[in-house]
C-alpha cells in the first residue's frame, strides 16, 4: 500500500473533517454563524490548497487502489472540477454568511451540510464506477434536499424542499434501477469495464445494458434539469434561500456535468449513439422550453431559474457533438462552465446580497432605478446579466462561440442555430432587467445593504474575472487569460485517458 | 508588448471614459477631457492619413494572437476605404462634441459617447472576423444606454426596440462567421478567422454561400438600414438624445455599407453579382418610399431621419451596382452624407435644445432670428441635396452615372427621385427656416462660438471636397480598383 496517495486525498479529507467537525462545533452557543463560517472557510480553502498542489500538470491515479478496488480516480479532470466546486463553495459561504446572519431560523448546521454537499460532489467527479458515484449524488442531494426546507417556518421553503426530495427520489431509484440492470447485462459497475463490454457484444444481445443506460440517462437529465425533468427546478430555486438557490444553480450543476461528462466520454458504443439521438432533441426541448419560461417570469429569481434551463440546453448542445469531436466538445463544456459559474454565482450572490436584510421576492418591478442608489452594485449587475446573454467582452460569449463552433464543426448547425436563437430570446429577460436598473428613476428602495464588507468585494472580483475571461489576452505576458484556460481545460480532457 | 498607432487610436477613448467613469469629476470636467480625447484621436488619425502609402494593401498592422487554440487574432489594419471612414468619424465627433456642449447631460453621457467610438473604430479596423464582430456588438451597448437613459419620449422601448433588433442581426452574422470559420478549418486544417484566410476558402456549395452571404446581409442591412428593416429607424431617432442621432445615422448607419463593401463583397463574390439586382431594386424603391415618407412628416426630426435613410437607400443601390462610377459614388456619398446629415441632426438638435419638439408648422421666422444657424441649415441642405461645389454633387452625381450604366430605367428612376428629393428640402426649408409665422420664437439663440466653429468647420471640409475633390479620395482609388476586380473576376468566371 502506497502512502503517499494520500496526498491526493487530502482535499476530500479536508472537507470531509470539516463537515464533522462543523457539526461537533454548531451546537456550542458561543459559535456563532460568523465565526462558523470563518471555520468553514478554513476547511474549505484548506481543500482547495491541497488541490491546488497537483495543478498544471496531466495526471491520473487511482489511491489506495486496491483498498478502493480502483472504484475512485483523481485525475487533472477531477482536480480541475473540484476546484470549480470549493471555489463555489468559498463563494457561497462569503457572500451568503451576511444573508445567514440576517435570517433568525437558519443555524450553524447549515455550514456542515454544505461541506458534506461538497463533500458529496467531489467524491462524484472523482468516482468512475456506478455504485460509488450513487452514494456520492445521494451525499450531495440528500444535503442539499435539507439546505433547502432549513427555514420550516416559510411554507414556500419546505415545499421546494419536499418536492425536490420526492421527485429526487424518483430520479435516484431510476438510477440504482439502471445500475442493477447493466449490471445484470456486463456483470460490473465499472464504467470502463462496461464500456468493453459494450465493445464485444451486439446490441440485440445487450437489451439489459441499453435500458439501464436509458435510464441512467433519465437521471441525469433530471439532475440537470432539461426537458422533460425541468418543472422542480423552477419552484426548488424559488424556494431555497438564495444563497443555496445560487450554491446549487453553479456549484451542484457544474458537479453534475463533471460527472456525466466523465461518464460520457468512455466510449459506450451502441449506447453512446442512442444517448446522442435523444439528446439531440432534448438539448433543443431545453432551450426552447427554458425561454419560454425565462420570458414570462416577474421574480428575479424564477427567471434566473428558468435561465439556467437554458444554459443546460446550450451544454447540452456540445454534449451532442461530443461524439464526433471528443476533444474540443468537452473543452467548450468545461469552458462554458466555468463561465456559467462565474455568471450565475456572481448573478444569484448579488441577489442574495440585497435581499439579505428584507428577505422579499426580488422581482423586477423591485430594481427599477437600481442604477441611481448603487451604482457599482448596478454595473456588476449588468456584467453578469450581458455575461449570461453571451454579449461580446463577456466570458459567456467566449463560452457560446466554442459551443457553436463546436456544433457546427462537427455538422449540428441546426443545433447552433437554435442555440443562436435561445441567445436572442435571452436578451430580452436579461436587458429588461438593465433597462429597469439605468432607465428610470429611483424608486423606494430603502433596504439596501451597502457597498462595503466581503460579499461585494467577492461579486466584484468575479464580474472582474467575467470581464478578463472575455477580453483577456497574451498581450499581457505572465497573466492567464482565455488561452490559459482552454489549455487547462484541453489538459482535464487529456487525463481521462491515461492510466 | 507594443502598442501601434490603431489600438491607440481604438483604445484611447475607452480607457479615458473608465477613467473618468470612476473618478469623483463633475459633468463639465467629463466633457473637457472627452473632448480634448477625441481631438487627440483626430490628430492621430491624421497622421495616418498623412503616412498612407498609396496602395491597396492593409497598412499599418497590427498582428497579435488573442484566443490562438481557435485562431482568433487581434488584427488591424486600415485600407483605403477604411481610412476615408476613419478621418470622418474622427472629424465628426469632435465637431459633433462642440455641438453638443451646451447639454445639461450627466457624465455617463460623455462616456457612452467615449464608448461608441472606441465600438466604432474598432469594428472599422478589424480584420479578423470575430474582432469584428466583437467591437460590432459591443458598440450597441452604450448606444442601448444613451437613449435609454438620456432619451426622450418612448426612450425605453425604443432602445430595447433597437437592441433586439440588431443583435438579432448580429446573430445571423455570428452564425455565418462561425461557420466559415469551421470551414476553413474542414479545408486547410488550421482554424483561423482573418478575412484573409476566409476568402480562399473553396469547398462550400452555392446554397451553403447564399445563406451565409444572406447571413451576414441581414445584419448590415438592419444597421443601414435596407427596406424592410427600417422599422426600428423612425422611434429610435425621434426618441434619442441629438447625441445618438447623430451617432446613428452618421457614423453607425455608414459602418454597414462599410460591412457590406469589407467582408461581404470579398467572401461571397458570386452571391454579391447575383443579388446585385435585388439589392439595386430595393435601394431604388427605398429612395423613392423612403421619400415619400419623408414628405409625410411633421416632425422636422422624423422627416430628416426619412430622408437619412432614402438616402442611404441610394448609396446601398450604388454598392450593388457593380462598377466604378457607382462604387466610387457610393464611398464619396458615405462621407459627403454622413457630414450633411451629421450637421443638420446636430442643428435641429440645436433648434429642439431652444423650443422643444416642434412640427415643421410651429417653427418658422428662424432666419431673422438666428441668421447664422440658417446658413449652417443652407449650407448642409444644399450639400445633401447635392449642389455643385458641394461633395453631395460630385457623389450623386457618380452613382446616378453608375445606376445608368447599370440599367437605364433605374438611372432614370433615381436620378428624378433624387431632384424630387432636392425640391422638398427646399420646401422643408422654406417652411421651417424662412417663412413668417406668429410662432413663438423668443426661447431660440443662434449659434454661440463653439457651434460656429463646428458647423462652419464641417462646412469648409464639405465644399473643399467639394471643389478639389481629388486631393481627399485619391489615397482610396486603388482600393476600390482592388474591390472592382473582385467583381470583374465574377463577371469573366460567369
Amino acid at each position: 500500500m502506497k502512502y503517499d496517495d494520500i496526498i491526493y486525498l487530502l482535499p476530500l479529507i479536508s472537507v470531509g473533517t470539516g463537515a464533522v467537525v462543523l457539526m461537533l462545533l454548531s451546537p456550542i452557543k458561543s459559535f456563532n454563524i460568523s465565526k462558523l463560517s470563518w471555520v468553514t472557510l478554513f476547511f474549505l480553502i484548506l481543500s482547495f490548497i491541497a488541490n491546488a498542489l497537483n495543478f498544471g500538470k496531466v495526471y491520473s491515479v487511482a489511491p489506495f487502489a486496491h483498498l478502493f478496488s480502483s472504484m475512485f480516480v483523481i485525475d487533472t479532470f477531477s482536480g480541475y472540477f473540484t476546484s470549480i466546486i470549493l471555489a463555489g463553495g468559498i463563494v457561497t459561504v462569503l457572500v451568503g454568511t451576511h444573508y445567514f446572519d440576517k435570517s433568525d431560523m437558519l443555524r450553524g448546521e447549515i455550514f456542515s451540510l454544505l461541506l458534506f454537499s461538497v463533500f458529496g460532489m467531489i467524491l462524484l467527479v472523482e468516482t468512475k464506477e456506478l455504485f460509488s458515484s450513487f452514494i456520492a449524488l445521494e451525499i450531495a442531494s440528500i444535503s442539499i434536499y435539507i439546505l433547502v426546507g432549513f427555514q420550516k417556518n416559510y411554507t414556500r421553503r419546505v415545499e421546494g424542499s419536499f418536492r425536490y426530495l420526492i421527485l429526487g427520489s424518483m430520479a435516484s431509484i431510476m438510477f440504482l434501477l439502471g445500475i442493477v440492470l447493466i449490471y445484470a447485462g456486463a456483470k460490473s459497475t465499472n464504467i470502463i469495464e462496461i464500456s468493453s463490454y459494450l465493445a464485444l457484444h451486439k446490441s440485440q444481445d445487450m437489451t439489459l445494458v441499453i435500458t439501464g443506460g436509458m435510464l441512467i440517462l433519465i437521471t441525469f437529465l433530471f439532475k440537470i434539469a432539461a426537458f422533460p425533468f425541468q418543472n422542480w427546478s423552477m419552484d426548488v430555486y424559488d424556494g431555497a434561500p438564495l444563497p443555496i438557490t445560487a450554491f446549487m444553480a453553479s456549484t451542484f450543476k457544474v458537479a453534475i456535468f463533471g460527472f456525466i461528462l466523465r461518464f460520457i466520454l468512455v466510449d459506450f458504443h451502441e449506447l453512446k449513439n442512442i444517448w446522442s439521438d435523444i439528446l439531440f432533441y432534448v438539448a433543443i426541448l431545453t432551450m426552447l422550453y427554458g425561454s419560454f419560461l425565462a420570458v414570462f417570469q416577474t421574480s428575479l429569481k424564477r427567471m434566473l431559474a428558468a435561465s439556467s434551463i437554458v444554459h443546460t440546453g446550450y451544454l447540452l448542445i456540445a454534449f451532442v457533438s461530443i461524439n464526433s469531436i471528443g476533444e474540443s466538445a468537452a473543452t467548450s463544456i468545461i469552458f462554458y462552465l466555468i463561465a456559467y459559474f462565474l455568471s450565475s454565482m456572481g448573478a444569484f450572490g448579488m441577489l442574495s446580497y440585497i435581499a439579505s436584510d428584507d428577505h422579499l421576492r426580488v422581482t423586477y418591478e423591485d430594481f427599477r432605478g437600481f442604477s441611481h442608489i448603487r451604482p457599482y452594485m448596478a454595473a456588476m449587475m449588468s456584467i453578469f446579466m450581458l455575461s449570461l446573454a453571451g454579449i461580446p467582452s463577456t466570458i459567456g460569449f467566449i463560452g457560446k462561440f466554442y459551443i457553436f463552433v463546436g456544433a457546427i464543426e462537427s455538422g449540428y448547425t441546426l443545433l447552433a442555430v437554435i442555440g443562436i436563437l435561445a441567445t436572442f430570446i435571452s436578451v430580452y429577460y436579461y436587458f429588461k432587467l438593465i433597462a429597469l436598473m439605468y432607465f428610470y428613476p429611483s424608486s423606494e428602495m430603502t433596504n439596501v445593504p451597502p457597498l462595503k464588507g466581503i460579499p461585494p468585494l467577492i461579486i466584484a472580483v468575479m464580474a472582474v474575472l467575467i470581464i478578463w475571461g472575455g477580453v483577456g489576452n497574451t498581450l499581457i505576458s505572465y497573466f492567464p487569460g482565455i488561452d490559459f484556460l482552454i489549455d487547462t481545460a484541453k489538459f482535464a480532457y487529456q487525463s481521462l485517458f491515461i492510466g | 508588448m507594443d502598442i501601434g498607432l490603431l489600438s491607440f487610436i481604438i483604445f484611447l477613448p475607452l480607457v479615458v471614459s473608465f477613467i473618468l467613469l470612476i473618478l469623483p469629476v463633475d459633468m463639465k470636467v467629463t466633457r473637457n477631457i472627452a473632448f480634448a480625447t477625441t481631438v487627440v484621436v483626430f490628430l492621430l488619425s491624421l497622421s495616418i492619413f498623412f503616412q498612407f502609402r498609396l496602395t491597396d494593401y492593409m497598412q499599418f498592422r497590427e498582428f497579435h494572437p488573442w484566443i490562438t487554440s481557435y485562431g482568433i487574432y487581434y488584427s488591424l489594419g486600415v485600407d483605403g476605404f477604411s481610412m476615408i471612414i476613419l478621418m470622418l468619424i474622427t472629424t465628426l465627433i469632435p465637431l459633433g462634441y462642440l455641438f453638443l456642449w451646451k447639454t445639461k447631460k450627466a457624465k455617463g453621457y460623455w462616456a457612452s459617447m467615449l464608448l461608441i467610438q472606441t465600438g466604432v473604430t474598432g469594428a472599422l479596423l478589424s480584420l479578423d472576423l470575430v474582432l469584428f464582430y466583437f467591437f460590432w456588438e459591443s458598440m450597441l451597448l452604450p448606444v442601448f444606454m444613451i437613449i435609454g437613459i438620456y432619451g426622450t419620449g418612448n426612450r425605453i422601448f425604443s432602445t430595447l426596440k433597437i437592441t433586439i433588433y440588431t443583435i438579432m442581426g448580429s446573430l445571423f452574422m455570428l452564425v455565418s462567421i462561425l461557420y466559415l470559420g469551421v470551414a476553413f478549418y474542414n479545408e486547410f486544417g488550421v482554424w483561423s478567422f482573418q478575412l484573409s484566410d476566409l476568402v480562399q476558402i473553396t469547398i462550400l456549395s452555392n446554397l451553403q454561400r447564399t445563406l451565409l452571404f444572406f447571413g451576414f446581409m441581414i445584419a448590415f442591412a438592419i444597421k443601414i438600414p435596407i427596406f424592410p428593416f427600417h422599422t426600428w429607424l423612425m422611434q429610435t431617432y425621434s426618441n434619442s438624445p441629438t447625441g445618438g442621432v447623430f451617432i446613428l445615422s452618421a457614423i453607425m448607419a455608414k459602418l454597414g455599407i462599410y460591412g457590406i463593401v469589407r467582408f461581404v463583397l470579398p467572401l461571397f463574390p458570386h452571391q454579391y453579382v447575383e443579388f446585385a439586382p435585388y439589392f439595386v431594386g430595393l435601394g431604388v424603391f427605398g429612395l423613392i418610399y423612403f421619400g415619400i415618407a419623408a414628405l409625410m412628416q411633421q416632425n422636422i426630426k422624423r422627416m430628416f431621419a426619412y430622408s437619412s435613410a432614402s438616402h442611404l437607400a441610394f448609396i446601398t443601390a450604388g454598392i450593388f451596382s457593380l462598377n466604378a462610377y457607382g462604387m466610387t459614388g457610393a464611398a464619396f456619398l458615405i462621407v459627403a452624407h454622413a457630414m450633411a446629415t451629421g450637421g443638420l441632426f446636430l442643428l435641429v438638435g440645436n433648434l429642439e435644445y431652444y423650443l422643444g419638439i416642434r412640427t415643421i408648422s410651429g417653427l418658422g421666422g428662424i432666419a431673422k432670428k438666428a441668421p447664422l444657424l440658417t446658413v449652417a441649415f443652407a449650407l448642409m441642405l444644399l450639400c445633401i441635396v447635392g449642389l455643385p461645389g458641394t461633395n453631395g454633387f460630385v457623389s450623386e452625381l457618380l452613382i446616378i452615372l453608375g445606376l445608368f450604366q447599370y440599367n437605364h430605367y433605374v438611372g432614370v428612376i433615381s436620378a428624378l427621385t433624387v431632384l424630387v428629393a432636392a425640391s422638398f428640402m427646399f420646401w422643408l426649408f422654406q417652411r421651417a427656416i424662412l417663412v413668417k409665422t406668429d410662432n413663438d420664437i423668443s426661447e431660440l439663440k443662434d449659434l454661440d462660438k463653439k457651434e460656429i466653429f463646428g458647423i462652419f468647420g464641417l462646412g469648409a471640409v464639405i465644399i473643399a471636397m467639394g471643389i478639389y475633390p481629388h486631393w481627399f479620395l485619391y489615397k482610396i482609388e486603388p482600393t476600390i480598383q482592388h474591390y472592382l476586380l473582385d467583381i470583374l473576376k465574377v463577371g469573366v468566371a460567369s
